[in-house]
């Protein structure tokens, strides 16, 4: 049984059908087994999210302040599509993708460090994942002071000799998109390098020395034998890492930048919050929801048609 | 030669590692440090007091928020268990027609921002008149956490080897006693983790305990420190000396299960 | 075997424990409690000290307020105490909840009716947009008692107290500026500025004196980013009258309007010509820079009063920011915040005389007693820097205008409050930042522009 395969084929959601076998259960008994064994997740997920979901779907089409509403049709997406703030906060969200490749290669590039056991990697290990327990409240506040013109960063600079370097990321629109990633990467670093020091682990070293035998160079094996072979795992990564650039870091924004200067580090997330919750437009944050879900959706089909392409 | 190159280089690697450290680390000597200075010290820029902290637990309830955050994250992450174990073993194993395309919906599930769907959710549990019940909070978190624990735990479960499941068959077990000797056993290490990340999401969750535990007596830490903060003021220092507390179960929930953490992501991805 | 124990007790415990969570859970006082009991209590709900109801059944009502801890919040709880103590059967549960989304949380509990009988209600188009679920006072308490509270038309229906009061306010306050009068001493300058252009001279003669004049940011919030521009744009638009301010609601003054543009083209010009600190967008440190004398002058208003004065002491002043041609006019003092009843709460008569206790004599000595200033009509404040704000209005004959944050559609302060700092900040052109706000305010369907909606 090609397990490489099966893994590939589960994610798409088709299973391997156990073998059918001589005396024992009958096949029915299987299915019946998998229908109820699936029902609590599914009642659970259908009741409690399936339905709000649901809701937001149709409230999109409706004009509501949380109490009455009032069918508008497309009026909504109409609204959104001619609005030239949406365009921004959609290339926003585009800058934020383009950022992810970075969020996951660092990472990486650590994890390929730690692999090589240097010493006291376990204790190395162990610090990289504290920081996913601390809130995005005191990230946010930390990372002002750490890009503020009398921040931290701009100390390290002049110690270092490069005063001269003068920074303050916060104040530009786009800097300040770049001062929001690199707290984005720092804040998914630990969960990413978990991810692929697990991976490293699991790879057959004797493909290694077989690359090595031949003459590869370090960097030659991390590109040409490493990678393909996690690839799993940086898929894994890839899709945590999306959903959690475009849904989650709302509290982050909103302490370091409120979205600002101007909207130039207001994502959808964040727009869908000012809409609802600020406004009080309630249908077109609902409007705004179903387009991110939509987006999100789209990126995670592409990266899977890409990813397994590469790897079968 | 070769060998002292080695040794520059894997000291290089230490050096590097010991600077990520620091990177990673300065948040909790940001927190320690503003958290032992008074207000004022802390517009001055210098000193320690114990002010803040006791301003902390003078304003807020520190402790009942504390039991209420881990009534209601322990509840979820219980429930997010029981329901993402049994729905792997049906995905991954015991497959019945339309199986895929409910597991795909389910994994859409992961995708939608939680601000979109919150309004009706609300509505929906208010019907039911489960606000400001734990069992609402508990029930909600559980919905939203569900999907990607799911999906860990059917990637986890598919890398089990069909022979094993089968060879119990034969033995004339039933799918329950499979999946309570087998299956569950098998997968401690994935359950571990799944737990831990759900621990970690749903303990430091505002918006939903905000809206759906309204009053300090079912409140959590994490929005009891929210009000900390009125809308022209905020006392830091005493913010941050919530915060390093309000850090500190989810840190001890990680070392505490770390190494089962690691082994449950390695065996979820690596078959 | 092990693992099966642990696969029991694990199913075993996320049952009980939501049993557990259940039976703890559902302690929370619901405002449906002592509903039976309210008629027996006062009937009455006229001002003055009411004289204790006497063997009345004991009745339990919330309030809900979002002031952190500020002095707002240390008033409410002495005014609940001294309530108390004038109505023994009565209890009347503080909850403090967090400012970020309190009103949605207010709308949501609302929904689900497991909100409050009293809240913290902010006034001006904040209170109109949330009358959905607020009762008027005037059936409760008579209107000339209401009136006695300064501004109160700002917290009323159609912005008129006649027609229906739901907020009671809790203080005054004002925007205004601070300076360092040592600061201003060391650079020769002897009298406040009143125009753009003797702001312009005294920030010249700052700076030749090596001191920088300004500090622009977060202030003395200090958590999130970015400053807030609204005392400046209260200022800005005193070149207006304050019944003109309706015609910014409705679009007869459009925001693009060249006399706004021309003051904000002033009003950016203090940054670009070196009168304040580069990082307006993110110091966090603005308000500890300006009490430890780095900066002559910072705007922000009456809840810094006892910060300042615990640092500065007698070297702090307030003044009016002169962003005018004409000597400036106007202060911004405006009861912001105040207390309002929902209309879903089953003991009215209990919290609309607590409403009422605000007016009397001992609730405005709390008042003042824990730092605010005291709302009623002939009441004063013994605080220096309270007076001086006061006696602009009361002595020295300024207009007193409202709060415009409070008065501009939210879509439109929300715009605002991103374009103007970027303005300021000079990442947006004054131009562009007026059209954004005129676009946001032109997006809105009609009926959120009409006359009828600004009342």
């Amino acid at each position: 049984m090609d397990l490489a395969g099966t893994t590939e084929r589960a994610a798409v959601g088709q299973t391997e059908p156990l073998r059918r076998h001589r005396g024992g259960r009958p096949m029915g008994g299987r299915r019946r087994a998998g229908f109820v064994f699936s029902l609590p997740v599914i009642l659970l997920v259908a009741g409690l999210l399936v339905l709000p979901i649901g809701q937001t779907f149709y409230y999109s089409l409706t004009s509501w302040d949380g109490i009455t509403s009032t069918w508008v049709g497309l009026d909504n997406y109409r609204q959104l599509f001619s609005d030239s703030t949406f365009w921004q906060v959609l290339a926003n969200n585009g800058i934020l993708l383009a950022s992810i490749p970075l969020a996951i290669l660092i990472p990486l590039l650590v994890a390929f460090l730690l692999n090589e056991r240097v010493l006291g990697w376990r204790f190395f290990r162990s610090v990289y994942f504290l920081p996913t327990a601390i809130s995005w409240v005191v990230i946010g506040m930390v990372a002002i002071r750490f890009f503020a013109s009398e921040g931290i960063l701009n100390n390290v600079l002049r110690t270092i000799g490069l005063g001269s370097v003068h920074t303050d990321l916060l104040s530009g629109e786009f800097s300040a998109m770049i001062a929001v990633i690199i707290t984005f990467i720092w804040s998914v670093f630990g969960t990413n390098t978990i991810i692929f020091i697990t991976g490293m682990a699991t790879l057959d070293r004797e493909v290694y020395e077989a690359a090595r035998v031949d003459g590869a160079g370090a960097w030659s094996i991390f590109f040409f034998v490493t990678i393909p072979m996690l690839m799993r795992f940086i898929q894994f990564a890839f899709i945590l890492t999306l959903i959690t650039a475009f849904t989650a870091l709302f509290s982050l924004i909103f302490i370091m930048t409120q979205g600002g200067p101007g909207f130039a580090t207001t994502t959808l997330e964040f727009f869908v919050f000012e809409k609802a919750f600020n406004n009080g437009v309630f249908g077109l944050a609902a409007a705004i929801g179903v387009v991110l879900f939509a987006i999100v959706f789209a990126i995670w089909i592409v990266q899977f048609r890409i990813l397994r392409s590469r790897t079968d | 030669m070769n060998r002292t190159r080695r040794r520059l280089s894997r000291m290089a690697m230490f050096v590097v590692l010991c600077l990520v450290v620091v990177v990673m680390l300065f948040p909790f000597y940001f927190m320690t440090l503003t958290s032992f200075r008074s207000y004022d010290q802390y517009l001055a820029g210098s000193g320690f007091s114990l002010d803040s902290w006791a301003v902390l637990f003078d304003t807020i309830p520190v402790l009942r928020e504390l039991f209420n955050s881990t009534v209601v994250t322990v509840g979820a992450v219980l429930i997010i268990l029981a329901v993402s174990t049994t729905g792997g073993f049906a995905f991954a194993k015991l497959g019945y027609p339309g199986s895929a395309v409910i597991f795909l919906l389910l994994l859409a599930g992961m995708m939608v921002p939680v601000q979109s769907i919150i309004i009706p959710e609300y509505v929906n549990v208010s019907g039911f008149g489960l606000i400001n019940q734990f069992q609402g909070a508990i029930l909600v978190y559980a919905a939203l956490g569900a999907p990607f624990a799911t999906y860990l735990m059917t990637t986890y479960y598919r890398g089990i080897s069909n022979e094993l499941i089968e060879a119990s068959l034969m033995d004339g077990a039933s799918y329950l006693q499979i999946f309570m000797k087998v299956m569950l056993p098998l997968s401690v290490p994935a359950i571990v983790t799944v737990a831990v990340l759900q621990f970690i999401q749903i303990w430091d969750d505002l918006l939903i305990g905000l809206l759906f535990l309204q009053t300090p007596e079912v409140r959590t830490i994490t929005v009891g420190l929210a009000t900390l903060q009125s809308s022209r003021m905020v006392n830091i220092p005493a913010l941050m000396a919530g915060s390093l507390v309000s850090a500190l179960p989810a840190i001890i929930v990680y070392l505490v299960f770390q190494r089962h953490l690691v082994r449950g992501l390695t065996m979820g991805m690596g078959k | 075997m092990v693992y099966r124990r642990f696969a029991a007790v694990a199913f075993a415990s996320a049952i009980v424990a939501s049993l557990l969570a259940g039976c703890s859970g559902s302690s929370s006082p619901s405002p449906s409690a002592a509903a039976s009991a309210v008629p027996a209590a006062s009937t009455t709900a006229s001002a003055s000290a009411a004289a204790p109801a006497t063997a009345a059944p004991p009745v339990a009502i919330s309030l809900w307020h979002n002031y952190g801890t500020e002095a707002n919040a240390t008033a409410t709880e002495n005014l609940v105490k001294g309530y108390q103590a004038l109505h023994p059967n009565v209890t009347i549960n503080i909850v403090s909840q967090p400012a970020n989304n309190y009103f949605d949380l207010l709308k949501a509990a609302a929904i689900s009716k497991t909100g409050p009988c009293l809240a913290t209600q902010w006034t001006g188009l904040f209170t109109l947009q949330n009358k959905a679920y607020l009762e008027p006072l005037n059936k409760y308490i008579p209107v000339a008692t209401l009136k006695q509270f300064k501004g109160v038309e700002w917290g009323s229906d159609n912005f008129n107290a006649d027609s229906g009061v739901y907020v009671v306010p809790l203080e005054m306050q004002t925007y205004n500026g601070f300076y360092n009068k040592d600061l201003f001493a060391k650079a020769g300058i002897t009298a406040l500025p009143t125009t753009w252009a003797e702001l312009e001279a005294v920030d010249k003669k700052l700076k030749a004196a090596g001191i920088q004049p300004f500090v622009y940011g977060t202030g003395a919030q200090g958590l999130t980013a970015g400053f807030y521009p609204f005392y400046d744009l209260s200022y800005m638009m005193m070149m207006v009258q304050v019944s003109d301010w309706k015609k910014l609601y409705t679009g007869e003054l459009p925001w693009t309007d060249p006399s706004i543009k021309a003051q904000l083209d002033k009003w950016v010009a203090l940054k670009a010509n070196g009168y304040t600190n580069t990082d307006v967008l993110n110091d966090t440190e603005s308000w500890s820079q300006f009490l430890a004398g780095k900066a002559a002058m910072t705007l922000e208003g009456t809840w810094a009063i006892s910060a300042a004065e615990k640092a500065l002491g007698d070297k702090v002043g307030v003044f009016a920011p002169p962003f005018s041609d004409q000597p400036i006019k106007g202060i911004v003092e405006f009861p912001g915040d105040g207390f309002a009843m929902t209309s879903y709460c089953p003991n009215k008569d209990v919290a609309a005389d607590f409403l009422a206790y605000m007016a009397t004599p001992d609730a405005q000595k709390i008042i003042e007693d824990a730092g605010l200033i005291p709302g009623l009509q002939g009441t004063s404040t013994n605080d220096p820097l309270a007076k001086a704000l006061l006696s602009f209005g009361a002595d020295q004959g300024f207009t007193r205008y409202p709060m415009i944050d409070n008065v501009m559609q939210p879509e439109v302060a929300d715009t605002a409050g991103k374009v103007l700092v970027a303005a300021f900040a000079g990442t947006m052109s004054t131009q562009d930042a007026l059209q954004k706000m005129a676009d946001a305010l032109m997006q809105l369907p009609a009926d959120r522009r009409s006359p009828s909606g600004y009342k």
